[in-house]
């Protein structure tokens, strides 16, 4: 029986003590089983996140076997020859590199009132990561894709739990043939770590996390869209803005793709108090397929609002850090806002933009603190 | 119980080394309870000071439970063969919400007898409402870190 255990294990926990997970440190636990871990927004503040503090996204179990030497890479459907590989031949194919920031469709979901079923996100399922493998075009062209393929589907190893549906998803064939879109190995210079997809993991750059299906087993070539559950109903956004309790009819949405303009303030903390004086205060801030090109700093809950100075590391598809050198004199109570601008003239909004799932929140980020 | 009970209580193939740099040697399966995990610590909770159990739990396998209530050991027989309780401990839903969540689950697996779907219905939107409190998450330590 599931319940046996934890009565025991609840009784003896004392509340807020941490859990211990090898190699996870200090992550928000939000579940054990399947494994969902959270970044604290504190963790913000390097360009690249270390491997440990990077969030984790299951749908299921992972993998409960994975021998290296056994595993295969699959390709066919649409194809003149399909393909196997093994560790070691993608290892023989030429490598790439791509700094990305991913960032879970769901992330902030608990942000959306009233609020949505899902893992409740908050401001954490995001990281950014110099993955390196294969490109997938390689492969594909390896394969030689016919006339009448337009989607590439992903199969990962996850483990399916009773009925739930198999998570497989597809891309546009256009995106597939990105000289970014990757079979990625590495992460960060190292093997992937089994919680983000050892050995091998799609990295579709730009686009919600869901799309870089991990554990990669097969790839296959099809003449539309995959059909089934991720594709739809899951990932999915109304055509038009809906209010809670209307009906969406399926033809009235659209497959989720690139992530939204986005900022984070990961410092100071909500909640903090603080000496009055220098408050430096800096963040994260990315915008999907799109670049950057301003991050503006409110201290007075957006009465006004001050240019942020972009930091120096920066790439196509990986967030800009910023920083803005607050001089704060007075004591009291303050609101401080931040809000991205990107290439595309998009803007974060005021508020999220609620939808029954909960995804790509995007709302300007704000924090509450104290000074005295 | 049959629905997932084939993914609960797996082991590893012999270790490759480089599945042990991804973690698999460390975090897999076996990291979660079963039945004997369970019966071993109901056994440690007899013998040891309190401290001692939390010291050992908070280092192994660590899961949460659903709420006293008439229907928590038919929750717990629904929902947690598949996941655990935090997916549930966090939701903050409405009625017609949790009851599409309960209808969609019974769809994927869960087994919950007909006769008891307004009851698990009422269990979830009483306990786990808009109304309630948010959610406070615990923290991970990542001691014995396996990777970079």
């Amino acid at each position: 029986m599931a319940g046996a255990a934890p009565s025991i294990l609840t009784w003896a926990l004392p509340q807020g003590q941490s859990v211990e997970f090898p190699g996870e440190d200090g992550m928000i636990l939000r579940s054990f089983r399947f494994v969902d871990l959270e970044a604290p927004v504190e963790y913000f503040n390097t360009w690249l996140t270390p491997v440990p503090h990077f969030f984790v996204r299951n749908h299921m179990h992972e993998p409960s076997e994975l021998d290296p030497h056994d595993w295969r890479l699959s390709l066919g459907g649409e194809v003149e020859k399909p393909i196997t590989l093994s560790l070691a031949e993608l290892s023989k194919i030429e490598t790439h590199s791509v700094v990305n920031t991913l960032e879970c469709a769901g992330n902030g979901r608990s942000l959306h009132r009233p609020q949505v079923p899902g893992i409740q996100w908050g401001k954490g399922a995001v990281g950014t990561a110099r993955f390196s493998g294969p490109r997938l075009r390689d492969i594909l062209q390896r394969a030689g894709v016919k006339s009448t393929g337009k989607h590439v589907m992903f199969r990962g190893l996850d483990e399916v739990p009773g009925k739930v549906p198999p998570f497989i998803r597809s891309i546009p064939i256009e995106k597939a043939f990105d000289a970014d879109t990757l079979i990625a190995t590495h992460m960060n210079g190292s093997p992937l770590p089994k919680h983000h997809g050892f050995p091998a993991r799609a990295l579709v750059p730009g686009w919600i996390g869901a799309a870089s299906c991990k554990w990669l087993t097969e790839i296959k070539v099809l003449e539309a869209e995959f059909v089934g559950n991720f594709m739809s109903p899951g990932y999915r956004l109304p055509n038009q803005p809906v209010q809670p309790g209307d009906a969406v009819k399926p033809e009235d949405t659209h497959a989720l793709t690139a992530l939204n303009v986005k900022s984070v303030i990961a410092g100071p903390t909500d909640g903090s108090s603080l000496s009055a004086g220098e408050v430096p205060v800096h963040g994260a801030a990315w915008a999907g397929e799109a670049d950057i090109t301003k991050v503006e700093v409110s201290t007075d809950a957006g009465a006004t609002w001050n240019p942020a100075k972009l930091g120096h590391d920066q790439a196509h598809y990986a967030w800009r850090l910023w920083s803005y050198d607050w001089r704060v004199g007075k004591s009291g109570d303050y609101t401080i806002l931040s809000r991205a601008t990107d290439s595309q003239g998009r803007t974060q909004p005021s508020t999220p933009l609620w939808n029954p799932s909960g995804y790509l929140c995007n709302a300007v980020d704000q924090v509450k603190i104290h000074v005295s | 119980m049959e629905v997932c009970s084939d993914v609960e209580e797996q082991g590893f193939s012999a270790a490759s080394s480089a599945r042990e740099r991804a973690g698999f040697g460390h975090t897999g399966r076996s990291f979660y309870p079963g039945t004997s995990a369970a019966i071993a610590l109901f056994a440690l909770a007899l013998a040891s000071p309190l401290w001692a159990l939390a010291q050992r739990s908070a280092g192994s396998s660590v899961t949460a439970d659903l709420p006293a209530g008439p229907m928590q050991a038919k929750a717990t027989t629904a929902c947690l063969e598949c996941h655990e309780a935090r997916i549930i401990l966090q939701q903050r839903l409405s009625k017609s919400a949790w009851t599409k969540e309960v209808d969609k689950m019974t769809k994927w697996g869960a087994v919950v007898d007909p006769t008891d779907r307004d009851a698990l219905i009422d269990y979830l939107s009483t306990n786990f409402s808009p109304e309630k409190p948010a959610y406070e998450p615990q923290r991970t330590s990542g001691s014995g870190k396996t990777s970079k």
